[in-house]
């Protein structure tokens, strides 16, 4: 292959991924399948993670998980804000102790895993992987 | 008080000033009404916009503590508000109506307008999640308003105090102190000298310049008219004394009159004239002029009165009774001004005496003292004039003739001649009374007039004395006895005749019939004999 052959593979490439990441780019918030939560409201979904509701609908106090690698994107997609003002809005709140933050955690892996194991975890994946064994609950068109 | 007034009415630059400072301070309270007033909406507006701020800053806090009913946090936003003086009172109130936090720093007006804020979910937009209701402290903002007021205050008291104390120096420097040295100098000025106001130096080209210049115009004028006055007051007393020496010392009588006829004032020669004391003082005691005249003073009085002369002098002679004799004056009036005479009065008696006496000689026949025939001619020509005025009265007209007179002359001379002439003349002027008239024609011709005697028996009775003391001889130097006889021819004016001359024309003819009847008698023009004579 010459580098003339390689560079046009290349730009094919980086179009047809350029093009793919819109259409898979929706937001999905998801939950155990066995949560017994069908469905959940934006509104829902922004007063579990922004720590003003710590109960999920079914009564069970809710644990939400932020997944590192789509943190940005949730965010935006659920409140319109990033990653500094969110980090800023959970600064604010430390002193005051009412209210805490979703637990971090850096690998989808693990995220994936912990919404397996536990019945009250909630957290967001891209839609266009949304493992079988997890309920979709909210999808957010970004 | 009265003080202050007094010194107001004399200082201009008080007075200026007052007036100047009560209308800046009239404006000023308006103007001070005004700025305070907006000062005080400004004020409203500004702590309106401040709480607003203040609101804006919390904001995002209190988004987050009403999203999360965090009371600590929502706590921490009212506390954070009421650290501001011009809040008193902060709530925040969640939307399902439960206070989430408030504060009140101090217990004021409750009823104060306060500043409502809906608080929205910092995530939604849309969504309210709670409402910060703040009281602003009205006190707080009213005393902020009452410093700008008294600041403003201030300002323009001390601008009104600066703009008083500036205009009093610019008023006393630039008007009173130049007008108050004028005003010395004015009255140390000598001006009968001729000196001349100086201007203040830096008030030559203004209007206190001008002032000077005025006054000096004045000043100017008036040495000038004071001067002309002082040289006409020279003249008049030198033509005073020229005039009072005139009027002392000159021989003519020198007077003046009023409007009423007395003399106001007389020289000596006047009061000599007039026998008037020296020391009578005529401005107090007046005396008449009519009082002083005994003829003619008729014509002193219509002119007096009249005074209507237009200006032009007037002369006529008077008569004055000094004693036995008669003095006469000749007098010219002219007028000096309305109800003022000046008269000036000669004494004309002597040349008034030698015309009477030049008259009278003429008239006189020189032999016997008796008329001649001027005189009789005189006479005749008045008693036409009486004659004609009243032709009842009748009067007789005599004429006498001399028998053979020619020959006493011839025999004893012209001087006993003469001598004959004159003892008849003598004897006729003692028979006739006063009023009639004895007249000597010429050599032996006499006649005789006797007024309003017409009765015959009259005058025969005359004729008859005359003929009879006729009959006594005249005595001649020498011893010799003379006797005369006359015949007499008598005509009745207003009888025989209405003409004087033809009266005298018929007692010539009855003269000459009586010659022919013998002579030594007398014969009427009436009879008979005499009318048919010729």
């Amino acid at each position: 292959m010459n580098r003339v052959q390689r560079l046009l593979i290349a730009s094919t490439l980086s179009a047809t991924l350029v093009a793919a990441v819109p259409a898979s780019a929706d937001i999905a918030v998801v939950v155990n399948a066995n949560s017994g939560i069908d469905h959940l409201t934006r509104s829902d979904a922004v007063n579990i993670f922004m720590g003003r509701y710590r109960k999920l609908p079914t009564g069970n106090v809710a644990l939400p998980v932020d997944s590192a690698s789509l943190k940005a994107r949730f965010y935006r997609a659920l409140v319109n804000k990033d990653l500094a003002e969110i980090n800023s809005y959970w600064a604010r709140l430390v002193f005051s102790g009412e209210a805490s933050p979703p637990q971090q955690i850096a690998s989808s892996d693990d995220v994936h895993q912990l919404v397996l194991q536990n019945m009250n975890a909630l957290s967001y994946v891209d839609s266009a992987h949304v493992p079988d064994d997890m309920h979709v609950v909210l999808t957010l068109g970004e | 008080m009265p003080r202050l007034l007094l010194l107001l009415h004399t200082r201009l630059a008080l007075r200026t000033t007052a007036i100047i400072l009560l209308i800046v301070t009239l404006l000023g309270v308006v103007f001070l009404a005004l700025a305070v007033y907006l000062r005080a909406e400004s004020v409203q507006r500004e702590q309106q916009s401040r709480i607003q701020e203040l609101l804006t800053t919390v904001e995002r806090t209190a988004q987050i503590g009403c999203f999360l009913g965090d009371r600590h946090l929502a706590q921490e936003v009212t506390d954070g508000l009421l650290s501001n003086n011009i809040v008193r009172a902060a709530r925040i109130e969640a939307a399902d109506g439960t206070t989430l936090a408030s504060g009140r720093t101090n217990s004021g007006d409750p009823d104060a307008a306060t500043v409502t804020r809906d608080v929205f979910s910092p995530f939604e937009p849309g969504t309210s999640v709670c409402e910060i209701t703040v009281e602003p402290d009205q006190d707080y903002i009213d005393e902020l308003v009452a410093q700008a007021s008294n600041f403003i205050g201030g300002a323009l008291l001390l601008q009104l105090v600066g703009i008083g104390l500036c205009v009093i120096l610019v008023v006393v420097r630039f008007v009173t102190r130049p007008i108050t040295g004028l005003s010395h100098r004015l009255s140390e000025l000598e001006a009968e000298t001729g000196q001349q106001l100086q201007a203040p130096k830096g008030n030559r080209d203004d209007e206190i310049g001008q002032l000077v210049i005025s006054v000096n115009a004045m000043i100017d004028n008036l040495v000038q008219s004071l001067s002309e006055e002082r040289r006409l007051r020279l003249e008049r007393e030198v033509e005073e004394r020229r005039y009072r020496a005139i009027f002392d010392n000159v021989e003519a009588g020198i007077f003046e009159l009023d409007g009423g006829g007395f003399i106001r004032s007389a020289n000596p020669a006047f009061r000599r004239l007039f026998g008037m004391p020296g020391e009578t003082n005529l401005e107090r005691h007046p005396v008449a002029f009519a009082s002083l005249v005994n003829e003619g003073d008729g014509e002193t009085q219509s002119f007096v009165i009249g005074d209507d002369q237009g200006g032009h002098d007037r002369q006529w002679e008077v008569a004055l009774e000094d004693g036995d004799r008669k003095r006469w004056v000749s007098l010219i009036l002219s007028p000096l001004e309305t109800g003022r005479l000046q008269g000036v009065a000669h004494d004309i008696t002597e040349r008034k005496e030698a015309a009477d006496a030049a008259e009278r000689m003429a008239m006189t026949d020189p032999l016997t003292g008796l008329g001649n025939r001027r005189g009789f001619d005189h006479r005749l020509a008045v008693m036409a004039r009486h004659h004609r005025l009243y032709p009842e009265r009748c009067h007789a007209l005599i004429t006498l003739d001399f028998d053979h007179f020619k020959r006493i002359n011839d025999t004893y001379g012209h001087q006993v001649g003469d001598r004959a002439l004159n003892h008849v003349g003598a004897i006729l002027a003692d028979l006739v009374r006063q009023r009639d008239y004895v007249a000597r024609l010429g050599g032996d011709e006499f006649v005789v007039l006797l007024e309003g005697c017409s009765e015959r028996d009259e005058i025969e009775s005359i004729l008859t004395r005359f003929l009879e003391r006729l009959r006594t001889p005249l005595q001649a130097d020498d011893g010799v006895e003379v006797t005369v006889g006359v015949s007499i021819g008598i005509a009745l004016l207003g009888v025989d005749a209405d003409d004087p001359q033809q009266t005298v024309q018929f007692s010539d003819m009855a003269m000459y019939a009586a010659k022919r009847a013998g002579r030594n008698t007398w014969r009427f023009y009436g009879d008979a004999s005499v009318a048919n004579a010729d």
